[in-house]
């Protein structure tokens, strides 16, 4: 590369500008290069722009949840309304409920009542506009033989033309609403947090979806949504609230919240309702009139993975 | 090679890279995901809250047909019907009642009509101390024999409720036993599950031990 430099007889029209007003072979093709290299980066990247992480700036600029105020709350909840009246063209009603004084819910389960019918678990799908294709389901039943307790050994798929099948029985479970809950103590982002009624939530606004919580729940009460949620517009339930079953984006995790948006306005859960056995059963453990406190007080209620020092307030027993 | 060449060597090489990167993802060169196979919908009826029966304290309350209640269109006042056994002491059932499934506790040990039926009124119960109660009164009549489950049924945790569990702020609905049991044939009946939840994979089911086998 030891060639003279041929000096061109004046600078080129387009050279204006330039410090040293030359404009050479080979600066031409580096600059050339560089800008292709550029635009094939965005070109190369643009598939990104498919993904809708943040459908508003709004939304991007939006605060933590305990840090909104209620004016912003409600343009928070107008801006939801919105997006779901865009998307399924359906308006609801979006609310954020707040935790009641003087409640701290609990729920116990009967084991000697529950025919594995799940029931609940398409109750709860309804009700909680869960994904219904790719599928998310906050409640598994699982089959256990008689006299086991193995629930790695449980089965997940049964399908008899009836159940109960003799010799075996169901038991559902769903998030046990730990008061130590290790999902919210690995949260990089305190995008999940446990509110005075004892009810563990999830800002879908703020997850960044590390799953960091799915892998520390014992309980598999967590669930991922891989694909983009898809809800027919009929299915779709319109009463709404922030923390509860508003629809969520791909990318953020869920879980069983005990249908805030009903129990946080007095009424049951969904799955207790559905269940035709009754073997459901919900309440507020600070009311020692309760449903709730009579089990405790009266039954031999246990806890799953009692170990494991989660201390849920989701209670299993057995009766006659 | 100069500094100046590696540079636009290297310039040209990322150029090209990204180009073709982007002209595989236009073609679609590594193949996209397979789509799923979609999930067929629930039918609406499994998210339903009735209960599995009508008692009869439904039925005449919301005005359905209670001509199976009237039992004095067949038989005669003052003339209790006589129950007829067979061999193995198991009543044999007229023609008229075939479609009752006689199932009360286990080892046929509960199937003689008379020990719920008032024989004096046919359209009235009988518990075992003597109190005549009506057909739609039958919770206490239940309640006579099975008494930790009427008690549990008192409190609320046995049966279904739903409504409100806040009763400041709304009513509860209660169901009474025949609601879900069938007195004749208690144990409460099997349905076919809802589907379980579908897999992206086919999933190897643990085995499954024997019931009875720890």
């Amino acid at each position: 590369m030891a060639e003279p430099k041929p000096q061109p007889p004046g600078p080129p029209p387009w050279a204006h500008g330039q410090h040293d007003g030359e404009l050479t072979r080979r600066s031409f093709l580096r600059a050339t290069a560089a800008l292709a290299a550029g635009f094939a980066a965005v070109a190369a990247l643009s598939p990104l722009r498919e993904l809708q992480k943040y459908s508003s700036v709004e939304e991007f600029l939006q605060k933590h949840y305990k840090e909104l105020t209620p004016a912003e709350m409600t343009r928070v909840l107008e801006r939801i309304a919105r997006e779901v009246e865009r998307e399924y063209q359906v308006r609801p009603h979006v609310r954020d409920l707040k935790p009641m004084n003087g409640v701290e819910f609990a729920y116990a389960l009967n084991l000697t009542r529950c025919i594995g019918c799940r029931k609940c678990v398409h109750a709860c799908v309804a009700e909680n506009n869960q994904s219904r294709s790719p599928e998310i389901q906050y409640i598994r039943v699982i089959k256990m033989p008689n006299g086991t307790f193995d629930v790695e050994r449980g089965d997940h798929h049964y399908a008899p033309e009836s159940v109960p099948e003799k010799g075996f029985y169901y038991m559902p479970v769903q998030c046990h609403q730990c008061k130590s809950p290790p999902c919210v103590k690995v949260c990089p982002v305190k995008a999940t947090w446990q509110e005075p009624d004892g009810i563990t939530v999830i800002d879908y606004d703020w997850c960044i979806g590390c799953r960091y919580c799915e892998a520390a729940c014992p309980y598999w009460a967590r669930r991922f949504n891989f694909g983009k949620p898809s809800i027919p517009k009929e299915k779709l339930n319109e009463d709404m609230s922030y923390l509860g079953n508003r629809p969520r984006r791909q990318g953020v995790m869920e879980k069983c919240h005990f249908c805030l948006q009903r129990t946080r306005a007095g009424r049951y859960p969904a799955c207790l309702e559905v269940c035709p056995t009754g073997a459901r059963k919900f309440g507020n453990v600070l009311d020692p009139e309760s449903e709730i406190s009579y089990i405790l007080k009266h039954k031999r209620v246990f806890v799953l993975k009692e170990e494991v020092g989660t201390l849920p307030r989701f209670f299993y027993y057995f009766d006659v | 090679m100069d500094a100046e060449s590696k540079t636009t060597v290297v310039l040209i090489s990322l150029a090209v890279t990204f180009l073709g990167l982007r002209a595989g993802f236009q073609d679609d060169w590594w193949g996209q995901v397979a789509p799923l196979p979609s999930i067929p919908l629930v039918e609406p009826d499994v998210t339903n809250t009735a209960t599995v029966r009508v008692s009869a304290a439904e039925l005449l309350r919301t005005g359905g047909d209670t001509s199976g209640l009237e039992c004095y269109t067949c038989h005669e006042k003052d003339k209790p019907p006589k129950i007829k056994f067979d061999t193995n002491n198991l009543v044999v059932l007229p023609k008229e009642h075939e479609d009752l499934v006689m199932r009360h506790g286990q080892h046929q040990r509960n199937v003689n009509c008379y020990n719920c039926h008032n024989q004096r009124n046919l359209e009235g119960l009988l518990t075992r101390d003597g109190t005549e109660l009506k057909i739609t009164d039958s919770t206490r009549l239940c309640g006579s024999c099975h008494g930790p489950t009427y008690r549990d049924w008192e409190v609320g945790i046995h049966g279904r409720t739903s409504g409100y569990w806040d009763r400041a702020r709304g009513p509860i609905t209660r169901q009474g036993c025949t609601s879900c049991h069938d007195p004749h044939n208690p144990v409460f009946p099997g349905r076919k599950p809802t589907p379980g939840p579908h897999p992206l994979h086919p999933v190897p089911r643990p085995p499954q031990p024997e019931p009875g086998e720890h």
